[in-house]
């Protein structure tokens, strides 16, 4: 009697455990599932259709698609509008160009942009809380607490807040008017928001480090500056690199102020203002959105679920600002 | 002599620290609390968008102006039901999969690796792959609800803003439980089994064990994953935005009103700050009466 309760039990429980891998995975599994599928297939109801590889190809410049395909034509069109009259001539290239534009899938471009700002905001952001980490978590002086607290206020002024004066502020100084200068301004916004998380865990981690460690550094006759160098930062290793990944996914999925700063300038799209432009402009794309979405989250997916266990420990040692 | 070699090596670490959190002081003072004073300045004038043109003194103009709109109250509405719905489904998801997950069984490992896609695949390609199951008519999850009867299969109920906030947060909670669960699983771990073993004693079943000593030694931790979740969910723009640009929550309306047609930048600032106050109430408030602080 009791045996055969605690088989139903046994059941159950794996029962819901299928049900919750069902409810994680159910948007994934479509998601790839469509990303092999040809255009024209993308819609149908059916789990599995004809597979394809070419929506990746695509994406990837591995294949002319075949919008450049058909350029071929356009050429022609073009060798044929040099004949024309001036003014005709000018109306149809103008056409020509317009329809090249529109046909663009400049995902390489996006991934490009993404990839330089989110991780050289990440990198700056761990530089800087580095030092500060170790400056509260190790030195003691007057106003390290309220330093300490200070940091944690920062989790009560979301982008929300900050968007309206943020802009202001840079529009002021001329920052907003030119490609290069929205950049800086975004990479500057971004290392601000993955400072607070950067600082937290680090200083976390920092306190597990035996000082004695440290303190042998220093009598063999190494600075403190070095000692951070050559003894925390290794022995940090993990934890940085853990840091780092989260700092960098900060700014990879960062959509407001990207939205914000670069709208004017299309080429510096970064992957969610320009997949989501994409998106919005075009229709019946499905498949290849499903594959850009895929190539967008396999190396993230990927880094993280190889530090998943470093990651695990660094957000439950306190904090982890989003 | 020997005091006074302390004194020194103790200002000389004073000094050490604060120039090693200096960049941060400075990063954070120009870049966060400027802006958030600066932002309650803005809120009193009619901000120009071109640098030449000086911004004009409205006084309280802007603040009535937000009171009196319904949309804004719409909003505030909103996302009051936004941050409830989404915190108190997220702790519950989370807290089951974390009493769960903290049982051996076989295949743990890899389950609990499975648990942290959504928090960690980017943003931008859950959302697409959430569109794609939520379209009318083709949408796989659409296709299954229409044919258990739950809903019509031609409704577009991300795109329509009656109810795309329902959507909204569905995705927040399917995207943010695993944090829960991964802070919750943490508590639970470190409880020691003792007491367990007391309580059996006594003759308690599973049920009496959980609200007994699960839950009591769980109320801290749950306590502050609700606090940081609701603070973040009530300014969430990114993973809203995305999903539905008419969910219709606050920061959704204050990103229009300063950003899209013609924008009313001092408007914002003022719909920013009357957010900013009423977090900072519920916040003391809670700190107090659940935290105890």
């Amino acid at each position: 009697m009791v045996r055969k309760k605690s088989l139903w039990k046994i059941i159950a429980f794996y029962f819901s455990v299928g049900l919750l891998v069902l409810l994680v995975f159910y948007p994934f599994a479509w998601m790839l599932t469509i990303s092999f599928r040809y255009n024209i297939d993308a819609l149908k109801s059916g789990f599995f259709q004809k597979f394809t590889l070419t929506q990746y190809e695509d994406l990837l410049g591995l294949k002319q698609s075949i919008q450049q395909k058909l350029s071929g034509e356009q050429k022609e069109l073009y060798n044929l509008a040099q004949t024309l009259p001036k003014d005709q001539r000018k109306a149809v290239l103008k056409k020509i160009y317009a329809n090249q534009k529109k046909n663009q899938f400049p995902f390489l471009r996006y991934f490009k942009n993404s990839l330089i700002l989110a991780g050289l905001a990440a990198l700056l952001s761990l530089i800087v809380s580095i030092f500060g980490a170790y400056s509260f978590s190790r030195i003691k002086y007057p106003g390290r607490g309220t330093i300490q607290r200070g940091v944690l206020l920062v989790y009560l002024f979301g982008g929300t807040i900050l968007m309206v004066p943020l802009y202001q502020i840079f529009s002021k100084i001329g920052m907003t008017s030119n490609p290069n200068l929205a950049m800086i301004s975004l990479l500057i916004i971004y290392m601000l928001q993955t400072l607070p998380v950067s600082l937290y865990m680090l200083g976390n981690y920092f306190r597990t480090i035996p000082y004695s460690i440290e303190e042998a550094a220093i009598i063999d006759g190494c600075t403190r500056v070095e000692a951070i160098w050559r003894i925390v930062v290794p022995l940090s290793l993990p934890a940085i690199i853990t840091v780092y990944i989260y700092a960098f996914m900060i700014g990879w999925n960062e959509y407001l102020f990207a939205s914000i700063f670069i709208r004017p300038f299309p080429s510096y799209y970064t992957l969610p203002v320009g997949l989501s432009e994409l998106f919005n402009s075009q229709h019946a794309i499905w498949a290849k959105m499903m594959a850009a979405s895929v190539i967008t989250a396999v190396p993230v997916v990927v880094l993280f679920m190889t530090m998943e266990k470093y990651l695990t420990a660094g957000f439950t040692a306190g904090g982890v600002k989003e | 002599m020997r005091n006074h070699s302390v004194g020194t090596l103790e200002h000389k670490e004073a000094i050490l620290g604060w120039k090693l959190i200096a960049p941060t002081v400075i990063i954070i003072s120009l870049l966060i609390l400027y802006p958030a004073i600066y932002n309650i300045y803005l809120s009193f004038f009619r901000v120009s968008l071109n640098p030449a043109v000086p911004n004009q003194f409205m006084g309280w103009k802007n603040y009535v102006g937000i009171l009196k709109d319904p949309t804004f109250w719409k909003s505030f509405g909103i996302t009051v039901t936004f941050t409830s719905i989404t915190v108190i489904g997220s702790l519950l998801l989370g807290l089951g999969v974390a009493i769960m997950m903290n049982r051996k069984f076989y295949g743990r490992g890899i389950i609990r690796a499975l648990i942290l896609l959504p928090y960690v695949t980017p943003l931008i390609s859950s959302v697409f792959a959430w569109k794609y199951i939520f379209l009318p008519l083709n949408g796989p999850l659409v296709q299954f609800l229409s044919s258990l009867h739950l809903m019509n299969s031609g409704t577009d109920i991300i795109n329509n803003p009656n109810n795309a906030f329902v959507v909204v947060s569905f995705f927040n909670i399917w995207r943010n439980f695993p944090f829960v669960y991964l802070m919750i699983l943490a508590k639970l771990q470190s409880i020691p089994s003792s007491l367990y073993e007391a309580a059996e004693m006594d003759g308690a079943n599973w049920w009496k064990k959980f609200m007994s000593v699960t839950l009591p030694e769980l109320y801290f931790v749950i306590a502050s994953v609700a606090l940081l979740r609701g603070i973040w969910n009530f300014y969430k723009f990114n993973e809203v935005y995305l999903l539905s640009k008419f969910a219709g929550t606050l920061p959704i309306y204050i990103y229009n009103t300063a950003f899209a047609g013609i924008p009313h930048q001092g408007v914002a600032a003022s719909a920013a700050t009357i957010l900013f106050v009423v977090m900072i109430g519920l916040i003391t408030l809670y700190v107090k009466k659940v935290l105890k602080w």
